[in-house]
């Protein structure tokens, strides 16, 4: 164990080369704690009293309870590595963050992958990849991450299922084959050659759990020795189609020997078989054979192990043999990339502006001395949680103590005021997984925390000291905050403590929504019933720090529009000397889609946009170029087009227009909730000559009943969530799971066997509505066996006419206008359609 | 300079009377445009007509004598500058400005200016400017291009009393009909940043009337009015206040 200080620390973050950000994400319960722990083990890390504890960066008591990770912990490594094998060993600082697993959680991946440059997924090796293995792996090509793989639990494979050499062998070509296919059908063209290759040492095998892992390169040095080769020639020969012939000494491509013997693949011959044959001698008790083995691998044993038998004695046995921090260590540092690599081809996704100014420039040669942009991508609460850590990356120069910042929310456009603070920065400091460092300043390339901005910071923002910068990218979630709670305090006297505490829970989670019904009514919107449930228990015992009234879970729902207006509307303005005429008409399901991807933005150039919108989705080429904005806030699924001709004046009211525009799509005509898929065009305009009688004042509440006219015209319809269920439940117990999911509109789309195993896999949609419970139920029918996975998969059209009296939606429309304290009578047409 | 008042009963008209005297201007006559329907809102891009059947209480209370005129023509011409053939301009609302003005010189020759309350209207002065070059009158508005919410101070300042009669923006509503401009003033600096609100009510958001101000011999106190709902809809309602019965009470 190696301690250092802070200024030894600060010395390292000079050197760029010896740097490597990164983060570890798997599937839930794949192990990455338990893994993340092995490496503190090996690690110097500050004030390293607690390490050897179980589970060192799941720091929350609701943690450590239930098992799992909730919020993504930061923690810096430091290390002496031998980088080029010639005996001088440098000192490298491994920032890692370990990420929770459960899809409910997965915006705090998305927060961890912004700041790292690289990823290490861990895949079961019993369950495979999994669907959060695949969603993860996506947002990490997406924030341009390099991957490496570690194959865990392998130690289950060996002695539970009392696998082959040969078998196992398949089974780990079988997951790689699926990371693969993963990364690319993901990736972005820039990155080069991404596909892990166990051959080139990017793939370890092992057990978290015992603190054992190898990689081909690993072995290739163990063996080098005996075949007197170059390690590098030999490990491309331990993966693969790749045999010794004992015999004749020589290599050979097919399993046939010279004399017509079976041989067995090098991978399997040379580690496999030796690994196994350890490790059932140990558990067996067989020492003659256990012995034997140390003695030619030269292992030495201490007095106190020699004591040990069974898994204990396999543990220290293994971790002296391939140690799993040695193991990982040598693959983080030689196969993902150094800040100033990654800056390289990171900067053009990253930085919103244009890729030739100082700003892009700098953070391409990740340049200390330039001009400071950072991304803050967490607030992070202090301890005693009333106020907050601003936790990001600095991508460029170097940010201190007492430094003057310009502060960019996500909403600030460049040369203009909105969204921006001046401030200067009290502190700057260490994230050291629950423990903080003073440290004077930090270069770019590392992480950092800063005190004393949480006041202007709501969850993310851009810090630079360059008045020309232009944002870091907003990060896109993988989920939405589907499910929503409505809560009140116990006592209404502490009303005021619990918006106080909504405030600061809205800043501690990257998704979690906190939100006010006109009724007065207080929401909490997260993606999934366990995210709603931690926030609201982070709220009573942290942030408000009182007892609170929970709601039943209700559900968002989208407002869309399903045909074209059937007149053109218009609309007059309280003056009366503006008319407005528009008509509204539903935009294609994929580009709905793309946009909340961030595939087709507002921000995007017009010609380039219009190409897609015309070669993709069945736009009219002239058409293209006539949108004026997204919606809601200028980024969501509905589009407003300037269609009119010969119309003076429509850029003076352009502003008006959108801003009710933004506001329309946010609160739609049925019930105030958000739309998504209504196109709006704006067919012509009468406009009063003087700029002074059409003014925001007029404009706004005219444009906005000329939507709500539209979309009313247009056989408006609900769109509700969907969950993909993937449910693990052995093979005999699958009638529970579909008995559960008939009762809750559950829709089967696919059922495969687990191969290997008796479990099978079974794919269904479930709507968000009907998921209240699903695990319960579950479970319940199935003896405890079934383990579902519901992640925010789609939006569906529910069926039926909102605008019908007594229909079934019309019910759900009214119920919704009721609980938001909105007059629960629909609005009538004419309230909205003027008549000249 | 002997001077005319173009007045609506609204406040910047009056203030701008205030302005005039205060620069050194007599005021001889105060002249008034009226709907056909007295009272009743008509969608006119000239004039206020809300509030122009108590115009009467207004010259009563400044003891002058009113002219007044009832508008036959109606907004043709709507290019900002009043671009047009003279034939074109037959039967627009501007051309009852210019008559009544031309009946006006007539019967006082020595009048030499105009008083108008505009502030922001481009649309509007320019219509007022053209009539009076056609008459060899100078146009005095003191009011023009001069920030709203600094001469609302000023009005607060000269003790003038003003009531709103009609709303029509978002933000206003049926209740703050009749409502002062003081009580209402921080409430319009809100609404202001929030919707671009002009304050002075120049984009159409409101028209008002004056109970009192230092020009006023006796005061106007109002018994009796109706609202009338000229338009509902749900952002941007347009209500106004009609006054029914009103009486001038001296001042002490």
């Amino acid at each position: 164990m190696v301690n250092f200080t802070v200024d030894q620390i600060r010395e390292i973050m000079n050197k760029q080369q010896n740097i490597r950000n990164m983060s570890v994400i798997a599937h839930v319960d794949h192990g990455k704690s338990t893994l993340t722990d092995s490496l503190l083990c090996k690690a110097g890390i500050l004030s390293a009293k607690e390490s050897g504890d179980k589970r060192m960066t799941d720091t929350r008591e609701d943690e450590q309870l239930r098992g799992i990770t909730i919020k993504s912990t930061g923690v810096s490594l430091y290390y002496e590595f031998d980088i080029n094998y010639n005996n001088v060993k440098e000192q490298f600082l491994i920032n890692l963050i370990d990420s929770p697993g459960h899809v409910d959680f997965s915006s705090e991946v998305t927060a961890a992958l912004r700041v790292t440059d690289g990823a290490l997924v861990v895949v079961d090796c019993v369950e495979g990849v999994c669907v959060q293995t695949e969603t993860v792996l996506r947002q990490a090509m997406q924030e341009k991450i390099k991957p490496v793989v570690m194959i865990n639990k392998i130690d289950r494979a060996i002695l539970e299922q009392k696998l082959d050499g040969e078998t196992m062998y398949q089974k780990f070509v079988r997951v790689i084959d699926n990371v693969n296919v993963i990364i690319s059908t993901y990736q972005q063209e820039d990155m080069g050659e991404l596909q892990v290759q166990p051959e080139l040492g990017q793939v370890a095998f092992g057990s978290g759990k015992e603190c054992w892992a190898f990689s081909c390169s690993k072995f290739a040095m163990i063996y080098a020795a005996k075949f007197k080769v170059e390690p590098k020639k030999l490990q491309e020969r331990l993966w693969g189609d790749n045999y010794f012939d004992d015999e004749s000494k020589c290599w050979r491509k097919d399993s046939e020997g010279a004399s017509g013997k079976q041989l067995k693949r090098a991978f399997v011959a040379f580690i496999m078989d030796p690994i196994c044959k350890m490790a059932n001698a140990i558990m067996e008790g067989n020492m003659e054979v256990a012995n034997k083995m140390f003695n030619v691998l030269g292992l030495k044993l201490t007095q106190e192990e020699q004591k040990l038998n069974g898994k204990h004695l396999l543990k220290a046995v293994m971790s002296k043999w391939i140690n799993a921090a040695d193991t990982l260590i040598e693959m983080i540092i030689c196969h993902l990339p150094s800040p100033r690599e990654a800056q390289k081809y990171r900067t053009s996704y990253l930085y919103e502006g244009p890729q030739d100014d100082a700003i892009a420039q700098s953070m391409r040669e990740c340049n200390p001395k330039g001009p400071l942009i950072m991304y803050v991508s967490k607030m992070v609460p202090t301890s005693d949680r009333s106020r907050f850590f601003a936790f990001g990356r600095v991508f460029s120069g170097t940010i201190g103590t007492g430094q003057k910042v310009r502060i960019m929310g996500p909403n600030y456009k460049p040369g203009k005021k909105e969204d921006l603070f001046e401030k200067v920065v009290q502190r700057t400091v260490l994230m050291m997984a629950s423990k903080v460092e003073y440290i004077p300043d930090v270069p770019c390339g590392n992480t950092v925390g800063l005190v004393g901005v949480d006041d202007v910071i709501l969850k993310t923002g851009t810090i630079s000291d360059n008045p020309e910068s232009h944002l870091i990218r907003s990060m896109k979630y993988s989920v939405s905050p589907v499910v929503r709670v409505a809560v009140k305090p116990k006592n209404p006297g502490e009303l005021p403590k619990l918006v106080e505490g909504l405030k600061r829970l809205a800043k501690s989670d990257p998704l979690v929504l906190c939100t006010t019904e006109e009724s007065g009514q207080h929401v909490v919107a997260g993606c999934g019933e366990l995210h709603v449930e931690i926030c609201l228990n982070d709220l009573e015992k942290d942030f408000a720090n009182i007892e609170i009234i929970r709601s039943d879970p209700i559900v968002s729902y989208k407002e869309t529009v399903s045909a074209t207006s059937k007149i053109v509307c218009m609309a007059k303005s309280p003056n009366s000397h503006n008319r407005l005429y528009a008509q509204a008409e539903p935009l294609h399901e994929g580009l709905q889609n793309a946009i909340e991807k961030g595939e087709v933005t507002a921000k995007d150039d017009n010609k380039g946009r219009a190409k897609i919108l015309s070669e993709q989705y069945e736009w009219d080429k002239d058409d293209a170029l006539k949108i004026w904005t997204f919606g809601p806030d200028n980024s969501g699924p509905n589009i407003l087009m300037e269609k009119t001709s010969g119309v003076q004046y429509m850029n003076e009211i352009r502003e008006s227009m959108e801003s009710a525009w933004q506001w329309s799509s946010k609160e739609g005509p049925l019930c105030e909730e958000n739309q998504r898929g209504v196109r709006v065009n704006i067919l012509d305009c009468v406009l009063h000559a003087d700029a002074i009688h059409r003014g925001g004042g007029q404009i706004i509440p005219t444009a906005r009943r000329l939507y709500y006219a539209c979309e009313l015209t247009a056989q408006p319809k609900l769109q509700e969530p969907v969950f993909l269920a993937e449910i693990t439940v052995p093979i005999d117990s699958t009638g529970g799971v579909y008995n559960c999911l008939n009762t809750r509109r559950g829709v089967i789309i696919e059922e495969e066997q687990v191969p290997g195993t008796p479990l099978s896999l079974i794919r269904s949609y479930l709507p968000v509505a009907e998921s209240f419970g699903f695990t319960a139920h579950l479970r319940g029918l199935t003896q405890g066996q079934a383990f579902p996975q519901c992640v925010f998969d789609h939006w569906a059209i529910l069926n039926g006419d909102p605008l019908e009296p007594g229909s079934k939606i019309n019910e759900l429309v009214l119920s919704i206008r009721k609980r938001k304290g909105i007059k629960v009578q629909l609005p009538d047409l004419n309230e909205y359609l003027d008549k000249i | 300079m002997k001077f005319l008042a173009l007045i609506s009963g609204g406040k910047d008209s009056v203030y701008n009377i205030i302005r005039c005297v205060q620069e050194g201007h007599e005021l001889v006559l105060l002249v008034n445009l009226y709907p056909k329907q007295i009272g009743i809102e008509s969608d006119s891009f000239m004039y206020q007509s809300v509030g122009t059947n108590a115009i009467q209480a207004i010259a009563q209370a400044m003891d002058k004598p009113l002219m007044t005129r009832e508008i036959s023509g109606t907004p043709k011409i709507t290019n900002l500058d009043y671009q047009s053939k003279e034939e074109e301009r037959i039967g627009d609302e501007v051309e009852d400005l210019y008559l009544v003005l031309k009946e006006a010189l007539t019967q006082y020759p020595d009048i030499k200016g105009v008083s108008s309350g505009a502030i922001a209207s481009t649309y509007q002065k320019l219509r007022v400017e053209d009539c009076c070059n056609r008459l060899g009158l100078a146009s005095l508005a003191y009011l023009w291009n001069q920030d709203q919410f600094s001469l609302l101070d000023q009005m607060l300042h000269n003790n003038m009393n003003i009531i709103l009669i009609k709303i029509a923006a978002m933000g206003l509503t049926q209740k703050h009909l009749g409502k002062t401009i003081q009580e209402l003033y921080d409430y319009f600096k809100e609404i202001n940043k929030k919707f671009g609100f002009h304050p002075c009510g120049e984009g159409g958001e409101f028209e008002s009337f004056v109970l009192d101000c230092p020009l006023y011999k006796k005061r106007i106190q109002i018994n009796e009015t109706e609202v009338i709902c000229h338009e509902e809809n749900s952002f941007a309602p347009v209500y106004y206040l009609l006054i029914k019965k009103y009486e001038l009470i001296e001042k002490n």
